[in-house]
C-alpha cells in the first residue's frame, strides 16, 4: 500500500531534518529554492506570481506535486509586490509596472544623495531603532507616509491601514500554504522566519552599499554601534518568526558580506561579530540558521568554523563547495552547489554530471541537501530541474 | 525632542506599557488583562515596521 500523504510528509521531514543536523538519512534530501522558476513551470508570468501571491502558492504546489521534492519554500518569490504598492514603497521595481511582466522584481539601490538614512543620522538610529524606522525611515521609503509634524493626509492614513492589513493577509495566506503543502503534497516547508545581518540591513535598506562603504572610513565607530543597536531587534524578530517546532531553520539572506564587497579586515570588524552573536543566540534556543552564503564566501570559512556545531546549514553559492566540505563539513550540513548557469544554459547530462560530482564529493557521509547554488529564477530550464531531481533520487541513496 | 521620542523601546515594543498606562484613566477592572492585551497589540506595530524592513 502506498504511503498516505501524511506518512510521506513524515518520511520527508525525517530525511530533511536528519541531514540538517549533519546526519545521514536514507537518501540525499531534495530541497530546491525555486523562485520565478515556478512561474515558468506553471505557465504564469513573473508579474502574476509576484503581484498575486495565490498564483505563486499555486505554482509552488504544482511543482512540489510534480517533482516530488522533499522540501521547498512555500513562496520563494519573496517580495509580494501587492503589499509594496499598498504602502507605496519606492525601493522596488515591480514586474508589469516598472519592469516588463516577465522580468523578476528588482531592488533599487538608492543614489548617494538620496539614501534612506543620511550619514548624520546614525545617532538617532542607535538611540532608538524602532522609533527611527517609524519616524524617519518609513516616511522616506513610502511615498504617501508623512513625517511627524507634517499634515496627515488621506493617502497617509490609507497607506498605513492598507499596509498593516495586507501584511496580515499575506502572512495568514503563507500559514495556509504551509499547511496545504503538508496536506496536499506531503512537502516539508524548508525554512521559517526571517533574519538578516545587521550590516546588510544598513547596506540594503538604510545607507545603501556605497554610502555605507564611505561610512566605514569616515565614521567606523558609528557603523559598529549601529550594528550593535540593531542586533537585539534582529535576534528578536528571528526568534519570533522561527518554526515553533524548531525543525526548519531560520532563513538568513546575506548580501554584502561576501568577497569582494568587504575586505577580510572589514568583514572581521564590521560584519561578523554581531551576526555571530545572533546565530549563537538562536542556537542557544535550539534554532538553526539557514546560512545562505550568497556569492563567494570561502575567504570567510575560518570565521564560519567559529560557530557551534550544527548551529547553521551552510548553503553554498559561488564558493568552491568541495573546499567548504573539507573546512566545515564535519561541523555543518551543506546545501546547494549546483551552478545556476548550468541549470539555465546546460543540458540534463551536464546537470547530472554536476550532481554526481557534488554527491560524491560532499554527500557521502550525509549532511548534504541537494539544491542549486542560488535561487532558481525563470531562466532555469524545466528539464534541468527534472534531471537534478531524478538523478539525486536515484544516485543519492545511502 | 518630546518625551514620546525619548522612549526606550525594547525589542518587541513600540510604546511600553509603562508609558501607555499614563494615558489611561485609573483602571477600574483587571489591570493585568489590560497590560497583557496592550503589549500584544503594540507588538503588532513592532512586527509591521520590522517586517517592512526585513521582508519587504
Amino acid at each position: 500500500m502506498p504511503p498516505t500523504t501524511e506518512e510521506l510528509y513524515q518520511q520527508r521531514l525525517a530525511r530533511y531534518t536528519t541531514a540538517l543536523r549533519n546526519g545521514k538519512p536514507d537518501r540525499v534530501p531534495i530541497r530546491p529554492f525555486v523562485a520565478e522558476f515556478v512561474a515558468r513551470y506553471a505557465g504564469y508570468t513573473c508579474q502574476e506570481v509576484t503581484h498575486d501571491f495565490q498564483k505563486a502558492f499555486d505554482a509552488t504546489l504544482r511543482c512540489a506535486a510534480d517533482f516530488d521534492w522533499d522540501a521547498t519554500v512555500p513562496n520563494m518569490v519573496w517580495v509580494w509586490t501587492g503589499l509594496v504598492k499598498a504602502i507605496g514603497l519606492k525601493y522596488y521595481a515591480v514586474p508589469g509596472i516598472e519592469t516588463p511582466p516577465d522580468a523578476c522584481f528588482q531592488y533599487l539601490e538608492p543614489s548617494d544623495d538620496d539614501a534612506h538614512m543620511r550619514p548624520d543620522e546614525y545617532d538617532a538610529l542607535i538611540e532608538d531603532p524602532t522609533g527611527f524606522l517609524y519616524n524617519v525611515w518609513l516616511p522616506r521609503v513610502a511615498r504617501p507616509i508623512q513625517k511627524p509634524g507634517e499634515p496627515v493626509t488621506l493617502a497617509h492614513n490609507l497607506a498605513l491601514v492598507r499596509g498593516g492589513m495586507s501584511m496580515m493577509h499575506y502572512f495568514q495566506g503563507l500559514g495556509d500554504q504551509v499547511q496545504a503543502m503538508r496536506e496536499r503534497t506531503g512537502t516539508v516547508s524548508a525554512i521559517a522566519g526571517i533574519l538578516k545581518a545587521p550590516f546588510d540591513i544598513i547596506a540594503d535598506k538604510l545607507r545603501g552599499y556605497r554610502g555605507l562603504c564611505m561610512d566605514l572610513f569616515r565614521q567606523p565607530d558609528k557603523v559598529l554601534a549601529a550594528c550593535e543597536a540593531l542586533t537585539p531587534h534582529l535576534l528578536h524578530v528571528a526568534k519570533a518568526t522561527s518554526d515553533p517546532a524548531k525543525q526548519a531553520p531560520v532563513g538568513l539572506w546575506m548580501h554584502r558580506g561576501c568577497s569582494p564587497f568587504l575586505s577580510p579586515d572589514q568583514f572581521e570588524r564590521f560584519y561578523w561579530p554581531t551576526l555571530r552573536q545572533i546565530i549563537e543566540g538562536l542556537w542557544a534556543d535550539g534554532i538553526q540558521t539557514l546560512f545562505y552564503a550568497e556569492g563567494e564566501w570561502n575567504p570567510h570559512l575560518k570565521y564560519i568554523a567559529q560557530l557551534p556545531e550544527r548551529s547553521i546549514v551552510y548553503h553554498v553559492d559561488r564558493g568552491d563547495i568541495f573546499e567548504v566540505h573539507r573546512a566545515v563539513g564535519h561541523m555543518f550540513c551543506i546545501s546547494g552547489g549546483i551552478p545556476n548557469d548550468v541549470l539555465a544554459l546546460g543540458t540534463p547530462r551536464d546537470v547530472r554530471d554536476w550532481c554526481k560530482k557534488v554527491i560524491d564529493g560532499v554527500a557521502r557521509d550525509g549532511g548534504y541537501v541537494m539544491d542549486a547554488s542560488a535561487i532558481m529564477q525563470n531562466d532555469t530550464k524545466v528539464e534541468n530541474v527534472l534531471a537534478m531531481t531524478e538523478f539525486t533520487r536515484e544516485y543519492g541513496v545511502y | 525632542m518630546s518625551e514620546q521620542e525619548r522612549t526606550v523601546r525594547p525589542p518587541g515594543t513600540c510604546v511600553p506599557w509603562e508609558e501607555q498606562v499614563k494615558e489611561f484613566p485609573p483602571i477600574t477592572g483587571d489591570a493585568e488583562l489590560v497590560r497583557r492585551i496592550w503589549q500584544e497589540t503594540d507588538g503588532f506595530g513592532y512586527v509591521f515596521i520590522w517586517q517592512c524592513l526585513l521582508s519587504f
